[in-house]
């Protein structure tokens, strides 16, 4: 459950116009329609790129305040370009809020999509509203950066600000379920 | 393990959102939904395209050539994911998607069956070329997929 949901109602207002973004994605298309739904939240995509090299090339020179790239790409994927990122030493950019997008992510590629340093990965499909709420959630994100062992990014535990969506941890589902069926027998028990 | 830490700064993104000016939640989405619609039809044009490239993905001759021909119907199929992603094509995404999962599982070297890649491929077409309002249709085909989908994940682990 995220704490979004004020954030995220109608009549909340948004300023991200100044949002100097980058895309990165291979496809065409799938640039094209994550530019689209940006700008109907006001944010002009600055840099579209369709390889992490012409990504990294701008992201030397050039600071971004919102990086979206996706997972899968030829030559060197997103993973592999994040990763270079957080590593990179370019400051403000190696601290940029990263979401990464992937049609679908192999059971191979989770491991490096939890410890590339992303701020987040939404597989597709995903709504417009789904988009938004990322973009707001990372903005707020305030977990702090964390350099352990090979890991260069955001704080992977999540202690104030939840993340949106549904609750997939098996141990907080695990956790929940239990905490609900202690409250149902106590609840019996207080009947009886 | 070492650890450090880098107090965060607040970012850019978080100093603006909150600033004078911007759009209200309700208009960014509908303005967002109103540009995503606008490509519809050539979403639609891909989507059959990449179902197309998946139909003619031909049948491995050799064990050698399985991989390549299996990266090949993987990265179609995230293809139609791409382009169908944002227009409710739920039924889509989710043939395709469950393509990309048994190809995601098979082993390494292990014999695939590539009949999995057909019927997927028939699949998608026919969820293209059912009219939207034939649901039970649609439902009957992704619940025969399902069940493909369900056996080989059993027998692959």
């Amino acid at each position: 459950m995220s704490d979004l949901g004020e954030t995220l109602r109608d009549s909340a207002v948004i300023n991200l116009a100044a949002a100097v973004t980058m895309v990165v994605d291979d496809s065409g298309f799938a640039l094209d329609l994550t530019a689209q739904a940006l700008l109907g939240f006001g944010i002009r995509t600055r840099y579209a790129c369709r390889s992490a090299a012409e990504a990294i090339e701008i992201l030397q020179d050039n600071p971004v305040d919102l990086l979206v790239v996706d997972c899968e790409m030829p030559d060197m994927d997103g993973y592999e370009l994040v990763r270079w990122l957080r590593r990179s030493g370019l400051d403000p950019n190696t601290f940029v809020p990263v979401i990464m997008t992937a049609p679908h992510l192999r059971r191979s590629r989770v491991t490096e999509a939890r410890d590339c340093g992303a701020s987040f990965v939404i597989t597709k499909p995903f709504s417009a509203t789904t988009l938004l709420e990322r973009i707001v959630w990372v903005a707020r994100d305030s977990r702090p950066f964390l350099e352990v062992g090979d890991y260069f990014g955001p704080d992977r535990r999540f202690r104030e600000m939840k993340p949106p969506g549904e609750e997939r941890r098996a141990s907080v589902i695990r956790k929940a379920q239990f905490e609900a069926a202690r409250n149902e027998t106590g609840a019996r028990e207080t009947q009886a | 393990m070492t650890v450090i830490t880098h107090a965060r700064r607040k970012s850019n993104l978080a100093k603006m959102i909150d600033s004078a000016g911007g759009v209200s939640v309700g208009v960014a989405l509908a303005a967002a939904r109103a540009n995503i619609e606008k490509k519809r039809a050539e979403a639609m044009e891909i989507v059959e395209a990449q179902v197309t490239a998946l139909e003619a993905v031909p049948v491995p001759a050799t064990p050698g050539e399985a991989p390549s021909r299996l990266e090949q119907a993987y990265h179609t199929a995230t293809g139609v994911i791409d382009a169908a992603g944002p227009f409710e094509l739920r039924d889509i995404c989710q043939a395709a998607a469950g393509l990309c999962d048994l190809i995601d599982a098979a082993p390494a070297g292990g014999k695939f069956d590539w009949r999995i890649v057909t019927v997927h491929a028939q699949s998608l077409r026919l969820l293209l070329t059912l009219p939207p309002e034939a649901i039970e249709a649609r439902v009957r085909v992704l619940d025969s997929l399902r069940q493909v989908v369900n056996r080989k994940t059993a027998q692959t682990g």
